[in-house]
């Protein structure tokens, strides 16, 4: 009897266990040994930003398995971007063991990531690429700077200049032309917020500011135009831009809701006709050339003192946990100087890392395209640093969204923007 | 009566003693993995300088954490922020909760429909909540402001969420809309087992709507009352879900509650820091939790 209850608690307890175990299991062996004959499974995470680019990853994974001729199969899994929870969602997913073998990149996580020992060193693979003068140095440059050393681990694909969208009809009833300089941007901004229906309420807006999470790009202009920089917000050019923004908004040259506006609320606002102006990259200028046809065009955020604009930059990654590096960089490669970078560039819009793609006539024939060549020169990016994900998500909106509403002074908002990125040391 | 041998007793108790044991331990081990061993973790690592961004520096510091959660403004607002949530949300789910109950329990034709649709705002999804009535307020583009300037009681949009005055209020209003169906749900169904003899006593004795309303439902449905009020508390003042998504806590920390800045920190991966939050807000729910059950078990005894 006893002997009977006894296997039968140990059968309980080894039931038990035989649960609990496989839920410990260290992700699966999806990639395989890559032997031969033996198909390569790689795991690929992306976001794509509408429907038409979520197809066209499918289609080019698809071509890719069809034609690598090594056994290699992509398989393209599509997560939200989510104002940046992508990087958050693919972080939780990585140092749980689940994470994909490659996934599309944003250079700000590279911090995070290699300090967790998340990324594969692609130096070796890089060194020996046959197409690795294809991509511009000062790209390979960047690249090993994201990761803090001489190492790189993130593999260049595609960038986006920001520019300002403006409707040439707004600007022809409002009797604004292009703006030269920043000056002239900021008159342009109160000349084209008018009523336009004579009910004494304004209809139309000169710029559609971005307040929320993602605004900092943008903003970022401001502060350059009056000769301010990123590495101290609290010199008197710096926080004479940020004077400029908070104008904007408290004269009424933006639409009231600017301190919650993200992308889809700036992009709604200007395809509505609210805005006259906004900034953002080429990535929705399909969009708006499918609202208004050739009334909407483009420049560049014009010099005041200094000039930059910011460059959205999408790369690629291998994780230190995929099995099969080799095969990971095949496709890797694929995406950034192959059929792949030709397929996506033409589709997104987004100005090519490959010098040959950059040369076809249809990135040279594009009015967006020559805007976002033209915008290069000045094109930058936030410092990169372990903090800079958090002073984006929640620093940066809250105390922009202070400074608009009147709580904080310009020089009060960019003292604690400086603290936010670099903590106390200055 | 013939007192079992001492032998078989023991034998008895030792079976009994064996088995609820066994039976419940799935369920305990369950219990242990996914909320003991994690509140373990999480007060360990508030004596920790837990955060994934700087791997290399995780380390004991002692009551660090602590000493810079008091110091740091943004917790004591948020704290502040936390009370008037919950005070005003739980509060005002309750009254209209109540109101919404007593309808219910009145005959009359339709009511298993209106009880079933009173039922959607709690059975909708937090996330689908905060989608949804971030465009009922939106400035632009909202429903609410399209209603109001129709009626003429305003002119112009007011962009609610955008707004450090009006933001606050309108989550609110958001998480008081979503939990009035718990509470009428749940004094409906008190409100059935309250004996029908006692209002027809007090009909005899004259008793009017308001007697009967405060000397016998109200008396009947303390423990009820109790139940529910406390269990929204804990839920409301731990809720991420909509306040993170109509605002994520802006603008200007304007609606960022105690929960949703340890959700924010734990995203920025300040995972030592947000655990000292975390256990700072279940100190404070505590401290609002044991009296209240003191009353409650004080009361049931009298």
């Amino acid at each position: 009897m006893k002997k009977s209850k006894k296997l039968i608690v140990l059968a309980i307890l080894s039931a038990l266990c035989l649960l609990i175990v496989p839920g410990c299991k260290k992700g699966d062996d999806k990639s395989g040994t890559g032997g031969e004959g033996k198909t390569i499974e790689i795991t690929h995470w992306y976001w794509a930003d509408n429907s038409d680019y979520s197809a066209k990853m499918q289609e080019i994974a698809k071509t890719f398995n069809e034609t690598n001729g090594k056994n290699i199969k992509v398989k393209a899994e599509e997560y939200p971007w989510d104002g940046g929870g992508y990087s958050e969602t693919l972080f939780t997913a990585a140092m749980g063991g689940g994470g994909p073998d490659t996934a599309a990149w944003k250079l700000t996580s590279t911090p995070l990531f290699v300090a967790n020992k998340l990324l594969a060193e692609l130096d070796g693979f890089i060194n020996n690429w046959a197409d690795k003068d294809d991509i511009e140095e000062n790209l390979w440059d960047v690249m090993k700077q994201a990761g803090g050393s001489d190492k790189i681990y993130v593999m260049p694909w595609n960038t986006q200049v920001l520019y300002v969208y403006y409707r040439p009809s707004m600007f022809k009833a409002a009797g604004v032309s292009v703006p030269k300089t920043y000056e002239e941007f900021l008159e342009a901004c109160k000349k084209l917020t008018r009523d336009t229906d004579g009910d004494g309420k304004i209809d139309v807006y000169g710029f559609g500011m971005r307040g929320a999470k993602g605004g900092q790009e943008p903003w970022g202009s401001f502060i350059w135009a009056r000769g301010g920089n990123f590495t101290d917000f609290t010199t008197p050019e710096a926080i004479q831009g940020m004077q400029d923004f908070i104008d904007l908004f408290k004269k009424g040259y933006t639409p009231p809701t600017a301190p919650t506006d993200g992308f889809n609320e700036i992009i709604a606002n200007f395809k509505s006709g609210k805005t006259a102006m906004t900034i953002h990259h080429i990535g929705s200028s399909s969009g708006m050339v499918e609202t208004f046809g050739d009334d909407v065009d483009a420049f560049v955020f014009p010099a005041g003192k200094g000039q930059w604009t910011s460059m959205g930059d999408t790369e690629n990654v291998i994780f230190e946990s995929c099995k099969n590096k080799e095969a990971a960089f095949e496709w890797v490669s694929y995406l950034a100087t192959g059929k792949g970078q030709e397929e996506w560039c033409i589709t997104t819009g987004n100005v090519p890392v490959s010098k040959r793609v950059q040369a076809m006539d249809f990135f040279q024939n594009n009015k967006f395209m020559k805007v976002s060549i033209e915008g290069a020169p000045y094109a930058g990016i936030f410092p990169i640093l372990d903090t800079t994900t958090e002073w984006i998500n929640t620093v940066w909106p809250n105390t922009v969204a202070a400074a608009l509403t009147g709580q904080k002074t310009a020089a009060q908002a960019m003292e604690e923007l400086q603290k936010g990125l670099y903590g106390d040391k200055k | 009566m013939i007192p079992k041998p001492k032998e078989v007793r023991s034998l008895h108790e030792r079976k009994a003693g064996i088995w609820p044991y066994l039976l419940v331990a799935p369920a305990l081990l369950i219990v242990v993995a996914v909320v003991f061993i994690p509140v373990l973790n999480a007060i360990l690592m508030s004596f920790q300088s837990y955060d994934l961004r700087r791997p290399s520096d995780i380390a004991f510091i002692g009551f660090n954490n602590y000493i810079a959660v008091f110091k740091d403004t943004l917790f004591w607002q948020s704290v502040l922020r936390t009370v008037i949530w919950v005070v005003f949300g739980v509060g005002f789910q309750f009254v209209f909760g109540f109101c919404l109950a007593l309808l219910l329990n009145k005959n009359f034709k339709g009511r298993g429909l209106v009880r079933s649709v009173s039922l959607i705002p709690w059975v909708t999804p937090g996330v689908l909540i905060g989608l949804m009535w971030r465009w009922i307020y939106d400035g632009s583009y909202g429903v609410l402001n399209d209603l109001l300037m129709k009626m003429h009681i305003i002119e112009d949009p007011i962009p609610f969420l955008a707004r450090q005055g009006t933001s606050f209020p309108a989550v609110i209003v958001t998480i008081i809309w979503q939990g009035i169906p718990f509470f009428a749900i749940m004094l409906l169904a008190g409100l059935q087992g309250v004996p029908h003899e006692l209002y027809e006593a007090a009909d005899i004795d004259g008793a009017n709507v308001f007697s009967k309303f405060f000397h016998i439902t109200v008396p009947c449905l303390r423990n009820t009352i109790y139940v529910t009020t406390l269990l929204r508390i804990i839920w409301v003042a731990n809720s991420v879900d909509v306040i993170y998504n109509m605002t994520g806590g802006g603008p200007a920390y304007a609606t960022q509650t105690l929960s949703v800045y340890v959700f924010n920190k734990a995203n920025a991966l300040n995972l030592g820091y947000s655990s000292t939050m975390s256990i700072m807000l279940t100190l404070i729910l505590l401290m609002v939790a044991i009296p209240y059950l003191k009353t409650m078990f004080r009361n049931q005894e009298a």
